[in-house]
């Protein structure tokens, strides 16, 4: 045990039955910074996320938080230092904004433990710093896309943890929602001191917002450290298999992925990289 | 909220009452009102019809009809599935096998050990159930698609005991299948009271973890549930609800699909509210259910079972078409 803070995943292996889906992974997420999982379909990101919060039990190795194996701590004093938001999150019918965002509460309330001021603040703010107030006691069913992901994210942060970890947040959004969920993800970490660890899929959005990159192949770490030293041209035609041109985004100067196909080819594009 | 349940309440009283005056001889307030407090002056052949007949029968109508309302909320929760009931998990299927081989294979047996062998078979098929869908833990889909399945089975079982057995015996089972509460006495209402407190109140204290239970397995997980645990144990509390108001009345059909459904309607989608509100419904639906049964073609009665049945398909029919639009 080297007693180091955080969450680190050590010499872990994970299986789906016999199928070997993530082999000798070690990752240390570094805190109070948001950190991109990126990689192609089925290269083991949703699966390592999964595992990240205690939601796996790896066939081998361990995660550790703040030094102890996440294993030995039970699943609500998990969930009170860890945030999980799944991939396309189910609610069930007829909920409001504010019946979901209470579920938050849920680790941090005893057996038969009441409804606290306490368990209110949290709520509340949780609902103020997702923008989502005002829209408190709609159902959920009436709310757009974007406006239903901050919901989830307004649960996760009723929680209260110092760790969030997300899985696609801005899959099936519309551009406008997708920048939305990524300004408010920066800010949590930017003003609120959060740790987030985010699967995304869109390269261009993960090296402009995140502090930390890891990208993944087959399950294994294939490049990891800030975006300009994960997103070249090299790495992305490793991880996908696609050639590409690494620039400078003219807004906020971070490495932008353009990549080159073969119908570029065809029309004799992109032939001088 | 607190009006919605009082409103609940009154139309329980109602009802019960209601239930204690009508009859093949009516009943009037008045008599009634002095049978209550046990006047001297109470005229002891209306005494007997109120206290030994009517009064054990609305309130044995109106615990099967709770029991039955909360087993559906929780197996709604624990399913995930706005068209679950109780039966997905065999417990009408189990009952009924039960009570058919009691009375096929051994005539001799008396008719007191029916309810007995009602739970136990109901309780046996839940238990095999929740086994066969386990692995590595278990999913709502399993335990729905082997409870299908199971049921179908042991419907086959019990249609092809009623081959073989007496057809007396036979009949005699089909009345008990049928579900009603002609025949309810004091010792009855006091055992199925007796049995029911503890499992109701467990329910409604259980009310945050069948809230979270819905959200789905990895929600749940990830909130601190014990998902495993929390599904195991209120699928025990469904199963001794249930497997109690089957054994008590038979196969009552539709009030634990229909009631917290009506629920839900009227006090929103949160157990600590819903659980309440069911059982009132509950009660309210088999005690209505009884009343019309033995007042729509009297002397002769239906069994309330069937009169469930009869307002619960429309009922099943329209949520159907109300959801038609909700993708699957």
């Amino acid at each position: 045990m080297n007693g180091s803070k955080g969450l680190v995943a050590e010499d872990v292996s994970l299986a789906y039955g016999r199928t070997v889906v993530v082999e000798d992974l070690d990752l240390a997420v570094p805190a109070q910074a948001f950190t991109a999982l990126i990689g192609p379909n089925g290269s083991g990101k949703s699966t390592i996320l999964r595992t990240l919060a205690g939601l796996l039990v790896p066939k081998k190795g361990s995660i550790l938080l703040d030094g102890s194996p996440i294993s030995r701590l039970s699943a609500k004093e998990t969930a009170r230092r860890i945030g999980v938001l799944s991939q396309g999150p189910l609610a069930p019918e007829g909920l409001t904004v504010l019946d979901l965002v209470r579920q938050g509460r849920y680790p941090h309330r005893s057996l038969f433990g009441r409804w606290s001021v306490e368990d209110d603040a949290a709520c509340e703010a949780a609902l103020t710093l997702t923008g989502m107030g005002e829209l408190a006691d709609r159902p959920l069913d009436s709310l757009s896309g974007g406006q239903r992901q901050r919901a989830w994210i307004a649960m996760t942060l009723a929680q209260e943890t110092s760790i969030l970890l997300l899985d696609e947040p801005t899959t099936f959004l519309d551009l406008a929602h997708q920048i939305e969920v990524m300004d408010l993800i920066a800010d949590l970490v930017a003003t609120r001191g959060k740790t987030v660890v985010a699967v995304l899929h869109d390269l261009n959005q993960a090296a402009r917002y995140a502090d930390h990159m890891v990208m993944l192949k087959d399950g294994t770490i294939a490049a990891v450290g800030r975006p300009e030293t994960v997103m070249t041209a090299a790495t992305i035609q490793t991880v996908f298999g696609v050639a590409a041109v690494i620039m400078a985004d003219p807004v906020a100067g971070t490495p932008m992925c353009v990549p080159i196909g073969s119908s570029d080819r065809a029309k004799g594009r992109g032939c001088q990289y | 909220m607190i009006r919605t349940v009082s409103a609940l309440l009154v139309a329980v009283v109602l009802l019960l009452l209601t239930g204690i005056a009508h009859g093949d001889h009516p009943v009037t307030i008045g008599d009634l009102v002095s049978v209550l407090i046990r006047s001297a002056g109470a005229n002891p052949q209306i005494e007997m019809i109120v206290l030994d007949l009517r009064m054990p029968r609305v309130l044995f109508a109106l615990l099967v009809g709770a029991a039955l309302a909360v087993a559906g909320a929780i197996a709604q929760a624990v399913m995930r599935n706005p068209l679950a009931e109780p039966g997905i998990l065999g417990i009408n299927a189990g009952a009924a096998l039960a009570a058919m081989i009691l009375i096929v294979a051994f005539d001799t047996a008396p008719i007191t050990l029916l309810p007995w062998a009602g739970f136990a078979g109901a309780s046996a098929m839940v238990a095999t159930i929740y086994i066969l869908s386990w692995r590595n833990g278990t999913t709502s889909l399993r335990i729905i698609l082997i409870g299908i399945g199971l049921s179908a089975l042991a419907g086959a079982a019990t249609t092809s005991l009623t081959v073989f057995g007496e057809i007396r015996d036979v009949q005699r089972a089909m009345i008990w299948l049928a579900g009603s509460v002609y025949h309810a006495n004091w010792s009855g209402v006091q055992v199925l009271a007796l049995w029911l407190v503890a499992p109701l109140l467990l329910a409604f204290m259980s009310a945050r973890e069948l809230d979270l239970i819905r959200f789905g397995d990895s929600a749940a997980q990830s909130l601190g549930q014990r998902v495993n645990l929390a599904r195991a144990l209120m699928i025990l509390l469904c199963t001794l609800l249930s497997g109690a108001a089957v054994a008590a009345a038979g196969l009552i059909s539709f009030v634990g699909l229909v009631a917290p459904h009506m629920a839900r309607r009227l006090v929103g989608p949160s157990h600590a509210k819903l659980i309440p509100a069911s059982a009132l419904i509950g009660a309210a639906l088999v005690m209505a259910a009884d009343l019309v049964g033995r007042t729509i073609i009297a002397p002769a009665q239906l069994p309330a079972g069937l009169v469930t049945a009869l307002i619960g398909a429309p009922f099943f029919a329209y949520l159907l078409w109300g959801r038609r639009h909700v993708a699957a």
